[in-house]
């Protein structure tokens, strides 16, 4: 393999140069690949989507944990639902002050192959004591689970494919029963350019479970077509109202280190642009 | 070519080397075939993109080669997915063309990477809602083909006064459609069922861009290019002039792509077979081959074609004959009626023109083995020529 072309659109796409195929898996069910390249690093694609590249991962990562962690000011359980590789877990446990993560992954090789070839991903973060790794499906883990946490982050691919039933009504409302008084649900929720009619989704599904719900964004580069949004839904209406001093006196006490997430960003990022604006509009 | 040619057994040496060394039955595929086929079809229709119907001859050597030519492929189903897959073809050259499709059948295309889908109905476009931010669709559309010996427009394709209401519908859902196909039907006699059909699909772009503004910038031209069989000889060059000439009346925005299958695969695969016994019955003397109609000749069956035949005899005399397949049906019947030197057990029978829909519809009947595909010409390693194997 010397390209590697993403086919997310027919009309549209990113082509990458391949230096080295680190790894491949073709099932019945899946194809991934883990390659080189000169400008991202380690690139994982699956079913020919962009998965996450070392060279961007950061500002996904950053953002689904440090804003809602941050917004809400007093985390102590956080469950992450998907992110095998490993790296929003890195990102949550750069808080001492949350005492509990379970991360819930469908299928433990993705961690273990994560671990293998994508290290930079998790950097250790697996070994953190305050981390349980349960193996599941993230709508059946909180369908059943009695446990109450004050941040949820849905990491998730697509909404093709096996990641599809995290984008459901049932879905959010089963993470809403697992929210402690005052949580915060993050999901990603895709390029809101590319595919505007997800975001109206999830804004409609969000209606019955939330007194709060809206978008925030950054722009990753290798999920092309402009920015991704984070859909971001809690009962909690003065968590994405702190003031900046708020969150910058927050993020020094925590005493973190980031590349992307900065307090400014972070009140910034709720800011929507007039299309989506419109779009959720339109779902009132 | 005629239906029977007689050789001197000189010509048949080198062809019984290859049955000494692999066996009988054999089909054997020259991959220099498929080259100089691919060539002669992108001189003659040039700046048409193909994508080759992997349906006329599955094989890897087949889909290696005409990928090293630049040619892309025209899937139909997951098993020529897993073909390519296996060739790591690149999907982006692909195209799904079977209108109709389980949600399974798209979901391991788009797993691929192949986006590009066709359609001709409704219920069929509304399989795709899901997936419309990763779809481009073509419409196929069904115009008459009585010429053709395999009449493709009955089966699939809507009315040409069904496309704009299509149009409508899929642009309701959000769903993207970028262009036409059509199949003029297999082996065309003539090419005025693609002339017909390109003047008919001008129309159609023509007006939904007048009236809706919206673009259809590909034609998907199909496959339905001849060769010969038993019949005339049909002239590449002089078969494609008139649809070079109609497409050239289509606005310049409009990016031509075609599908052939037989035309590029027919002449690759040559068939060599034994016979195994044979028994004098009233008029005529029967010869029973070790490959028939449930296997390499499935053609003469599915696909309505009669393959050129080569025996080899240095006898002057001549008597009636039969050739007959190896199975117990009595309907495994190749060829009647012919008028030839007398073989003997252990001789061997050729078939030209044997690669397309020949072993791609091969059957295990009787659980008689079916013949083994010997590749030759594959990247230039082996060397055995065309004038040996005259």
């Amino acid at each position: 393999m010397k390209t590697y072309t993403e086919t997310l659109y027919d009309s549209y796409g990113q082509e990458f140069q391949v230096d080295k195929l680190y790894f491949e898996n073709k099932t019945d069910h899946q194809h991934l690949v883990i390659f080189e390249n000169a400008k991202f690093g380690r690139v994982m694609a699956l079913d020919g989507i962009i998965q996450t590249t070392e060279a961007d991962e950061f500002i996904y990562h950053e953002m689904l944990t440090h804003v809602p962690v941050l917004a809400h000011g007093d985390v102590k359980n956080v469950l992450i639902i998907g992110g095998g590789d490993g790296g929003m877990l890195r990102e949550v446990c750069k808080h001492q002050n949350v005492e509990h993560i379970t991360q819930v992954e469908i299928d433990n090789q993705v961690i273990e192959m994560c671990k293998e070839y994508l290290p930079n991903h998790s950097a250790g973060a697996y070994d953190d004591r305050r981390v349980e790794i349960v193996i599941d499906d993230g709508a059946n883990f909180v369908n059943s689970t009695d446990k109450k946490f004050d941040v949820i982050i849905s990491d998730s691919t697509d909404p093709i494919g096996p990641g599809g039933a995290l984008f459901t009504l049932d879905f959010y409302g089963a993470c809403k029963k697992c929210l402690n008084p005052g949580g915060i649900l993050v999901t990603q929720n895709g390029v809101a350019y590319m595919q505007l009619d997800e975001v109206s989704t999830t804004y409609k599904r969000f209606q019955p479970h939330f007194n709060d719900r809206t978008f925030y964004s950054a722009a990753v580069p290798t999920y092309i077509g402009g920015i991704m949004t984070f859909a971001w839904g809690t009962n909690n209406t003065e968590a994405r109202t702190q003031s900046l001093d708020t969150i910058e006196q927050r993020f020094k006490q925590a005493n973190i280190k980031t590349r992307y997430y900065n307090p400014a960003i972070h009140l910034a990022s709720f800011a929507l642009p007039q299309y989506i604006l419109d779009a959720l509009e339109s779902e009132n | 070519m005629k239906h029977l040619t007689v050789k001197s057994t000189k010509a048949a040496t080198p062809y019984q080397a290859l049955v000494e060394q692999y066996g009988s039955p054999l089909l054997l595929l020259d991959c220099d075939k498929l080259v100089k086929q691919y060539h002669e079809l992108s001189n003659a229709l040039p700046g048409v993109e193909f994508f080759y119907a992997i349906k006329s001859l599955p094989h890897p050597a087949a889909i290696h080669t005409l990928e090293q030519l630049g040619a892309g492929f025209d899937i139909a189903t997951s098993g020529e997915i897993d073909l390519l897959w296996e060739q790591h073809a690149a999907p982006r050259h692909t195209i799904h063309t079977h209108p109709i499709k389980r949600d399974s059948d798209i979901r391991d295309a788009l797993r691929f990477g192949c986006t590009t889908f066709v359609v001709d109905n409704i219920y069929e476009l509304e399989k795709f809602v899901d997936y419309r931010h990763r779809v481009g669709l073509l419409i196929r559309v069904s115009f008459p083909n009585p010429n053709s010996p395999v009449d493709l427009s009955r089966k699939f394709g809507c009315k040409p006064g069904e496309v704009e209401l299509l149009l409508q519908k899929a642009s309701n859902m959000g769903l993207h459609v970028k262009g036409l196909s059509f199949h003029a039907g297999s082996q065309c006699p003539e090419p005025s069922n693609h002339v017909h059909a390109i003047k008919q699909c001008k129309q159609i772009i023509d007006n939904v861009y007048n009236n809706t503004g919206k673009l259809l910038s590909i034609l998907d031209i199909g496959g339905g290019f001849p060769v010969e069989y038993t019949g005339d000889a049909c002239d590449t060059e002089s078969f494609c002039q008139p649809i070079r000439e109609a497409l050239e009346e289509l606005p310049g925005n409009v990016h031509i792509i075609a599908e052939p299958g037989r035309f590029l695969s027919a002449p690759a695969m040559t068939s060599i077979c034994t016979v195994m016994g044979k028994a004098h019955r009233g008029e005529s003397t029967w010869y029973y081959l070790d490959d028939g109609v449930y296997g390499s000749y499935s053609g003469q069956i599915f696909d309505h074609a009669t393959y050129p035949l080569t025996i080899f005899s240095d006898h002057k005399e001549k008597e009636q004959a039969v050739f007959a397949g190896p199975t117990c049906d009595s309907i495994d019947v190749i060829a009647e009626n012919l008028t030839m030197p007398p073989l003997n057990i252990g001789d061997i029978v050729i078939g030209k023109q044997m690669g397309a829909y020949t072993s791609a519809s091969a059957t295990d009947f009787n659980l008689f083995k079916r013949a083994k595909i010997v590749v030759i010409n594959q990247d230039k390693e082996q060397s055995l020529t065309d004038e040996k194997l005259a």
